[in-house]
């Protein structure tokens, strides 16, 4: 091997090293969020179920963290069917994740953004929406509607 | 004992001084007296793009003194920004108009060099870091309004992460990379901000750098490129010389070419300035939050592709958002190879032309149908409006109540008033009896997106909410 071959192999090699060494690290802390999530359930309180008139939809808050911040609430639509037998709807359109905005005078449910609108059983009744409204698994502990906010995905 | 000398000379004296320490000699040879053709004024938009960007940098960098990204404290920071710093919110009108501006000048850039052939040899590598820049420009423009931390933001944002959701295998994984965890909250705020000031400014520093550098050494579509067509690189590159070096076809990029080009970019800075002063920056709508009912809407560079996603039938919706960027992308990378023809200039290239000019026109359109937004339906606590000086009574007034209350005017306009997803009921073009009327609003035609009311109302309402529409399909389509 010529000086000069071994020169320009060594320059890149180092480059490379270097490279590595600084890219590999910086990468996988990034990627921190998709090797650390919890997949486990987390059920957090609705209220009493006496809140929930019965055939009725009732929108509700849930705290989703225990953090201050504007953030810390989620509004969701709470179906009372019969019962014991509960629909909680997430207010994020399936189509493109707008706020929902559920009218007890049509019982649908209507999007701002693109003309998406659901009906009572959540199916799709108009716009570019392709999923039926999301639905957040949901029981009753002791009088008390719960939901598993990590029953819809992520950014739901 | 030193010769006095006059200050003329001392003054040519500290100037060749400075030349020679440091070193402008290159920078005047290949920069600033450089020989370049003759180019018409409409070729000033990339001088435009340089100060809106640089506009952006500046008024970007002194906010950042005053942001503070965290979801607890970040929309305060904004208001801050925008009504308690001095001339706070001309800076904010200023980043906020140059973000619009430099995307649509952005878009014609592009589509100038298409109707140009400007990605013909040899400027294919200048046209790929042209493209690199457009992506990063449009990716930031977004993420810039997220910042702001109010409804729009995390609307804008969650509109994000579903088309990520959209892809498969990989999006829900996106997501949570994006989100930096499973909410949205302190994790995503800080990646938004480093990527809006940190990732995106240093990229495009090299990227535009770069695109400037090709931009200096292989220049624009000349004349003589339009009348002579060369089919290589070496062919352009040899007729270019010619012409940037002949004395009637060139001139020196200083003071010759800056003076039109600055003066395009002048004039669009000053548009900008005078937006961000009559209009100021965008208002803060409330604060981010995922409680209130909330009708938020895209900034108006991206009406168009609102618009557009309405549009979109249902089995292509999920699809067709993270195919349509990943397809933008591709056509433009692929552009300068798909493109074989010599032809350069718009007279010699009718396809690009016509292209371009419907992409212009469909642009257009789509943000004007977002403006009417005639797909939207949305509850409504009105009544609906009567003629001036129109007054009805009993049953019908009734209805007019059970309208509202029923959700009716949430879709149908009356008198052209309110939301128009379903028809405007008044002035009808056919009359409706009374029978057909109680048929359609018991049961609809199958197919038709209007709630079945056979359930819900009494005879008695069924019969006021009749009356009313009988009423009112006589009156004026317009009032």
């Amino acid at each position: 091997m010529k000086r000069r071959d071994f020169i320009s192999i060594f320059i890149k090699g180092t480059g490379a090293v270097i490279a590595a060494v600084m890219s590999i690290p910086v990468v996988l802390h990034s990627l921190t969020p998709n090797f650390t999530k919890e997949e486990n359930d987390e059920w957090k309180p609705l209220g009493p179920v006496t809140n929930y008139p019965q055939g009725k939809i009732t929108p509700a808050l849930v705290k989703v963290k225990e953090e201050t911040g504007s953030l810390s609430s989620k509004s969701v639509y709470v179906w009372r069917k019969s019962d014991q037998d509960f629909v909680v709807y997430s207010r994020s359109c399936t189509d493109l994740g707008c706020p929902l905005n559920y009218d007890s005078g049509s019982e649908w449910f209507f999007c701002p953004c693109h003309g998406g609108i659901f009906d009572k059983e959540g199916e799709r009744r108009a716009g570019p929406p392709n999923k039926p409204m999301w639905r957040f698994k949901n029981r009753v502990r002791e009088g008390i509607l719960e939901i598993d906010i990590r029953s819809v995905p992520a950014m739901v | 004992m030193a010769e006095k000398r006059s200050p003329a000379e001392l003054k040519e004296s500290i100037k060749a001084w400075l030349k020679l320490r440091f070193n402008f000699r290159p920078i005047e040879k290949h920069i600033i007296y450089h020989r370049v053709a003759k180019h018409p004024w409409y070729y000033g938009d990339g001088a435009t793009l340089l100060v809106l960007l640089i506009t952006l940098l500046v008024t970007g960098m002194f906010m950042a003194l005053t942001y503070s990204p965290s979801p607890e404290t970040a929309y305060e920071s904004v208001r801050q920004i925008t009504s308690g710093n001095l001339m706070g919110s001309f800076v904010r009108g200023l980043h906020y108009w140059s973000a619009g501006i430099v995307v649509v000048v952005l878009i014609y850039h592009m589509f100038r060099h298409i109707i140009l052939g400007g990605y013909l040899p040899p400027r294919e590598g200048t046209w790929l870091v042209g493209v690199v820049i457009f992506f990063l420009m449009i990716t930031t423009s977004l993420i810039g309004y997220t910042l702001r931390w109010d409804e729009r933001s995390v609307y804008a944002l969650g509109i994000a992460l579903n088309i990520f959701y959209k892809i498969p295998w990989i999006g829900e994984e996106i997501v949570y990379f994006v989100q930096g965890g499973v909410d949205l909250g302190r994790a995503t705020l800080s990646r938004l901000y480093a990527v809006h000031v940190l990732f995106v400014p240093f990229a495009l520093f090299a990227a535009v750098g770069y695109h400037i550098y090709l931009v200096l050494t292989y220049g624009a579509t000349t004349p003589l490129e339009k009348e002579y067509a060369p089919a290589t690189a070496d062919q352009q590159i040899e007729l270019r010389d010619r012409e940037k070096n002949d004395p009637k076809m060139g001139q020196p990029f200083f003071p010759g070419m800056i003076s039109k080009s600055g003066t395009v970019a002048f004039v669009v800075f000053l548009f900008v300035a005078w937006l961000a002063y009559t209009q100021g920056p965008q208002e803060l709508y409330p604060e981010a939050n995922l409680t209130e009912i909330s009708f938020p809407q895209e900034e108006w560079w991206f009406h168009w592709y609102s618009a557009l996603a309405a549009y979109l039938p249902p089995a292509i919706s999920d699809t067709f958002h993270w195919v349509f960027p990943i397809v933008v992308f591709l056509v433009l990378v692929l552009l300068p190879f798909v493109d074989r023809g010599d032809n350069r200039g718009a007279q010699r290239r009718p396809i690009a032309v016509i292209t371009t000019l419907s992409l212009v026109v469909a642009l257009l359109a789509l943000t004007g149908l977002r403006l009417k937004s005639s797909w939207t339906a949305w509850p409504q606590t009105e009544l609906p409006p009567l003629p001036k000086g129109e007054q009805v009574n009993g049953n019908v007034e009734r209805g007019r109540h059970l309208f509202t209350k029923f959700g009716c005017f949430n879709c149908h306009s009356v008198g052209g008033q309110g939301y128009s997803f379903a028809p405007n009921l008044s002035g009808l073009d056919r009359r409706y009896s009374q029978d057909e009327l109680k048929n359609f609003v018991s049961q609809p035609p199958e197919g038709v997106a209007m709630p079945a009311y056979k359930s819900r109302l009494t005879a008695e309402e069924l019969d006021d909410i009749v009356a009313f529409v009988l009423v009112i399909q006589t009156f004026p389509k317009e009032y």
